[in-house]
C-alpha cells in the first residue's frame, strides 16, 4: 500500500500562513530524538516517550488555551493562577464528598467564569491585554489563596483515577486528553466559522470589524476557552500529586506562551496553528526529558531551556523572514 | 530673499510629481499654494522638509545653494513644518513640548524648570497665544496643540514656517485664530508657506499666490492680481480628456436608497442624499472634507450624532458594521492595507470573510468556499499563482480586487467605494470601472468616493461635493465638469 503523501500533506495544510514551522519542528523533533536515543539507549523507550508525553499534556492543554487567546491577538497570562485556583475548588469539593463527576463540571464552570472575566475586563476597559491580564494574574493568585485559606488540600485518595489512569495498563489518560482536546481545537480553529474569526481579529481588527465581526463577544469566547482548559489542566494536575497548592502553575503562562510561540503563533495575532503548538509543547518536554537524561543540573536545565526557547523562536523568524523575502 | 526653488524636479515610477518648478519666499512674506489634489502640493513640502530627494533644481536656504535637504538639514536652516497631525509628546506639558530637544539646565545638568516655563510663557506671549505653559498636551485642542508646535518651531529659531492643510475641520473662530497667527510669524519677519485647499484662507491672508497642476508651477501672483475665477481656471487648466468611456445604464427612479441628516457633531454636519437603482453617485471635496467619515457613519463604522437611512421605502436601523452588512451594504474602504484586508492571510482567507463571518450555520463548508472564491476569483480576474496565496505578495491592484470580489461575494444592494482607484495601476482601473458599471446594471446603488476629479467626472450620473463636512452642492448631468466641482470643493464663488 503506498502512502498518499499528498493527501496527508492537504489534511494537515495547516492554511494559516506558515505551516513551514510545522515541518521546521518535526524535522527538530526527530534530528533530536536520533541524537538522543544513540547517547542513551533508554530514550527511545516506550516507557520514556509516554513519560515524556505524559508530563507535557497538563503544559499541552493549557497551551492550547492559550494559543487560541493569541490567534485573536489576546494575551492570557492568568492561566497559571487560574489553575490555581480552580485546583483549590476542585479539591474543595472533592473534600466535601461532592460527586466526581459534579466536581469535574463545577471546576471547569469556574474556570469558563474567570476566563470569561478576563476578557470582559480585556473587551471593555480597553486596557493591553498584556497589561490587564498581568493585573489578574495577581487577582487569581489571591484567589488561589483566599479560597483555601492559603493551605494545601489534600484528595485523600479520592480523583486518583482522572489523572493516573493508565490506557491498557500503558498509555496514560492525560495524553489521550492531550490528544483529543488538541483534535477537537484543531477542527473547531479550521473548520468553524468561530475559529475563522478569531484569525481575521487577530490578523486585523480593524478590517474584521468592517467585515461585521463582533470582536468583543469573540474575544471573550477566546479567554473563556482559555480559562475552561486551564480548569481542566488544574484537574489532572491534583489528581496526580493529590492536593491543590496555592502556588502551582506559577511557571505555566510563559511555558505556554513559548510553546505557542515556538509552533508559529504570533504576539501580534492571527496566526498560529494547533499542530505546530502541539510540537511545540512536545519539544519543550524533549528538551527537557534530554537535559534529565545527560544530568544537566536542574539549576542550569532553566538556562538551557531560555536559551532553546530564543534560538527556536529565532531560527522560525528567520525562516518566515526568509519566505517573506523571496515572496517579494 | 529667505528661500529660493530653481527649477526643482521630482518624479516617481509612472508619475512627474513635480516638473521644473521654481519658488521663492521673502522674509516678512506670506506665499500661498494652491491645486488640486495630486498637483504636487505634498511632494513640494516632502522637498522642502528634506523628506524627499529631488531628482534634479537646487534649493538656496540664505544664499548658500543645496541639491538637497535633509530633515536635519531642513531643521538647521530653521525650516520647520506644522502639520495637523502633530509631533508633539501628548504626555508631556506645553512648556517642556516647546523646548523638547533643548531645555534650558542648570549647572548640574538637570533641566532647569523655572527657566523652562519662563522661556516658554514669554514665546506664547510673543505670539499672543493664550495657554497654560503647565498643561499637558493631551489636554489640547488641536487648534491649541498646533499653536504649541508654532511656539515650539520658534523656540527652534525656525525662520520659515510650512502650514500644510492646517485648518481642515477647524471651525470658523479656530480658523481665525490660526490666520491671525500666521499674519503675526509675517509681521515678526517670518517667511511662512501656506498651503491651503480653502480660497477664503488664502484671498485673507497672501502676499502671492502659486498654482500647482499636475507637478507642474502654472503662475505666481501679487496681493490683490487676481480672481478667484482666474486661480480656479488655472487649477484646472488642462484638456479634458475622458479617462473612462462608460456604457450608460438604464436608472430605476422609481427606487432609490434614502440617506437622511447625517451628522457626527464634527467632521460630518447634516447630510443628506439619495442614490437611486442603477445608479452612480460621486462624492467630490478636497481630502479632508469629510466624505470617507461620512460613509463610516452610514455603515455604522462609527458612532453617529443623527441620521437614517432609507431602502426603498422601508426605514432600517445601522448601529454597526454587522447590521450594515446585513442589511445590505457594503464598504470597500480607502486604505485597503490598513482597514480592508487581512494580510497575512491567504486570498481565500480574505474573500471569504464577510461572507463566512455573515452567514447562518457555524460551519465552514470548505468544498464550497474553494468553489465559490475561485469563481470570484476569476470575475474579477485577481492574479494570483493560487488562492492559498498570502494577500500581502500581491500587487495594489490585485489586493485592491481581493476586496472587491470579498464584497461581490457578500452580494450586497449598497456598495460604498471609498477611492477604489487609488495607487494601483491603468489597468486595473479599467477593470475596476467595468466592475462598477457592471453592478450598476444589476440594479445595484452605488457610491463612489475618489479624489480623482476626472474620475468621478467619467463614472458618475450625478455627483455631491462635500466641503468642511458639509453637503455644498449636488451637480447633474451637463453640469458635471471640473471647473464646477472644484469651485465647490475649495468654495469659491460662481
Amino acid at each position: 500500500m503506498s502512502l498518499d503523501f499528498d493527501r496527508i500533506k492537504k489534511f494537515l495544510n495547516l492554511r494559516s500562513g506558515n505551516n513551514r514551522s510545522v515541518y521546521y519542528l518535526l524535522g527538530i523533533i526527530i534530528i533530536a530524538s536520533i541524537f538522543m536515543s544513540m547517547l542513551d539507549p533508554n530514550f527511545f523507550t516506550v516507557r520514556n516517550i509516554f513519560n515524556v508525553l505524559n508530563q507535557q499534556s497538563t503544559l499541552g492543554i493549557a497551551t492550547l488555551g492559550v494559543t487560541i487567546a493569541l490567534i485573536a491577538g489576546c494575551i492570557d497570562l492568568t492561566i497559571g493562577n487560574v489553575l490555581a485556583s480552580t485546583a483549590a475548588v476542585a479539591a474543595l469539593l472533592l473534600r466535601a464528598g461532592v460527586e466526581d463527576g459534579w466536581v469535574i463540571v463545577l471546576t471547569l464552570i469556574c474556570g469558563i467564569i474567570a476566563g470569561g472575566i478576563n476578557g470582559i475586563i480585556v473587551v471593555k476597559t480597553r486596557i493591553d491585554s498584556f497589561i490587564a491580564t498581568l493585573g489578574l494574574m495577581s487577582v487569581y493568585q489571591g484567589v488561589a489563596l483566599i479560597i483555601p485559606n492559603g493551605n494545601n488540600i489534600y484528595l485523600q485518595e479520592r480523583f486518583l483515577w482522572f489523572g493516573t489512569y493508565r490506557v491498557a495498563d500503558v498509555i496514560p489518560i492525560p495524553v489521550f486528553y492531550f490528544v483529543a482536546i488538541s483534535i477537537v481545537i484543531y477542527l473547531v480553529m479550521r473548520y468553524t466559522k468561530f475559529g475563522r474569526k478569531l484569525f481575521s481579529i487577530g490578523g486585523n481588527p480593524e478590517a474584521a470589524y468592517l467585515a461585521g465581526i463582533n470582536l468583543d463577544i469573540n474575544k471573550i469566547i477566546a479567554y473563556a476557552i482559555s480559562g475552561l482548559l486551564a480548569s481542566f489542566t488544574s484537574l489532572i494536575v491534583i489528581s496526580r500529586i493529590g492536593q491543590s497548592q496555592p502556588a502551582m502553575g506559577v511557571s505555566y503562562p510563559l511555558e505556554a506562551i513559548a510553546a505557542a510561540v515556538i509552533g508559529g503563533a504570533a504576539l501580534s495575532g492571527g496566526k498560529g496553528t494547533i499542530p505546530g503548538v502541539f510540537l511545540g509543547v512536545i519539544l519543550l518536554g524533549l528538551i527537557r526529558n534530554s537535559l534529565n537524561i545527560l544530568r544537566v543540573p536542574s539549576f542550569y536545565q532553566y538556562v538551557m531551556l531560555g536559551v532553546v526557547i530564543i534560538i527556536a523562536v529565532a531560527l522560525s523568524n528567520i525562516g518566515a523572514a526568509k519566505k517573506s523575502v523571496t515572496h517579494n | 530673499m529667505l528661500l529660493e526653488v530653481k527649477a526643482c524636479s521630482k518624479g516617481f515610477p509612472g508619475v512627474q510629481a513635480f516638473n521644473k518648478v521654481d519658488f521663492d519666499l521673502y522674509a516678512g512674506e506670506i506665499h500661498c499654494v494652491v491645486g488640486e489634489n495630486g498637483a504636487g502640493k505634498s511632494t513640494f513640502i516632502k522637498i522642502l522638509s528634506g523628506a524627499l530627494k529631488p531628482d534634479e533644481g537646487t534649493i538656496i536656504v540664505n544664499e548658500k545653494e543645496y541639491s538637497h535637504l535633509t530633515p536635519a538639514l531642513a531643521h538647521n536652516l530653521g525650516i520647520q513644518t506644522i502639520y495637523q497631525e502633530i509631533s508633539l509628546a501628548p504626555e508631556l506639558t506645553v512648556a517642556e513640548n516647546i523646548f523638547m530637544g533643548h531645555e534650558p539646565v542648570n549647572r548640574f545638568g538637570f533641566i532647569d524648570y523655572r527657566t523652562l516655563r519662563q522661556e516658554s510663557k514669554k514665546v506664547l506671549e510673543n505670539l499672543k497665544i493664550d495657554l497654560n505653559v503647565e498643561a499637558q498636551v493631551k489636554h489640547l485642542s488641536a487648534p491649541e496643540r498646533q499653536s504649541v508646535q508654532i511656539a515650539k518651531a520658534m523656540a527652534m529659531e525656525a525662520k520659515i514656517f510650512i502650514f500644510d492643510e492646517s485648518t481642515a475641520s477647524y471651525s470658523k473662530s479656530e480658523i481665525e485664530n490660526l490666520l491671525f497667527l500666521v499674519k503675526q510669524l509675517s509681521d515678526k519677519g517670518f517667511g511662512v508657506i501656506y498651503i491651503s485647499h480653502h480660497l477664503e484662507e488664502i484671498f485673507s491672508i497672501h502676499d502671492r499666490i502659486t498654482v500647482l497642476r499636475d507637478g507642474n508651477k502654472i503662475a505666481t501672483h501679487g496681493k490683490n492680481e487676481v480672481s478667484e475665477e482666474k486661480i480656479i481656471s488655472e487649477m484646472i487648466g488642462r484638456d479634458v480628456c475622458k479617462v473612462y468611456d462608460r456604457q450608460e445604464v438604464e436608472i430605476d427612479f422609481s427606487n432609490a436608497v434614502e440617506f437622511n441628516n447625517f451628522s457626527n457633531g464634527g467632521s460630518v454636519q447634516d447630510v443628506s442624499f439619495k442614490i437611486h437603482k442603477g445608479e452612480i453617485v460621486g462624492f467630490a471635496g478636497m481630502v479632508g472634507s469629510g466624505r470617507t467619515e461620512l460613509v463610516r457613519l452610514i455603515f455604522g463604522a462609527d458612532k453617529k450624532s443623527s441620521g437614517s437611512v432609507v431602502i426603498e421605502g422601508e426605514e432600517v436601523k445601522i448601529n454597526n458594521p454587522k447590521e450594515a452588512i446585513k442589511k445590505g451594504f457594503s464598504l470597500l474602504t480607502e486604505d485597503r492595507q490598513k482597514t480592508g484586508l487581512v494580510l497575512e492571510h491567504s486570498v481565500e482567507w480574505n474573500i471569504s470573510m464577510v461572507h463566512i463571518c455573515n452567514s447562518d450555520g457555524h460551519f465552514i463548508n470548505e468544498g464550497d468556499e474553494v468553489a465559490k472564491v475561485t469563481q470570484m476569483v476569476e470575475a474579477v480576474n485577481i492574479k494570483t499563482p493560487s488562492i492559498k496565496q498570502v494577500t500581502r505578495n500581491l500587487s495594489g491592484g490585485n489586493q485592491q480586487k481581493v476586496v472587491l470580489a470579498k464584497w461581490l461575494y457578500a452580494n450586497s444592494k449598497v456598495i460604498i467605494f471609498d477611492e477604489p482607484t487609488r495607487g494601483i495601476d491603468i489597468g486595473a482601473k479599467e477593470e475596476i470601472y467595468r466592475l462598477m458599471v457592471e453592478l450598476a446594471k444589476q440594479g445595484k446603488y452605488i457610491l463612489m468616493i475618489s479624489s480623482d476629479m476626472l474620475e468621478l467626472i467619467a463614472m458618475c450620473d450625478r455627483i455631491i461635493v462635500m466641503r468642511q463636512g458639509k453637503k455644498v452642492v449636488e451637480i447633474v448631468q451637463d453640469e458635471i465638469n471640473e471647473e464646477n466641482i472644484l469651485t465647490h470643493s475649495i468654495g469659491g464663488t460662481i
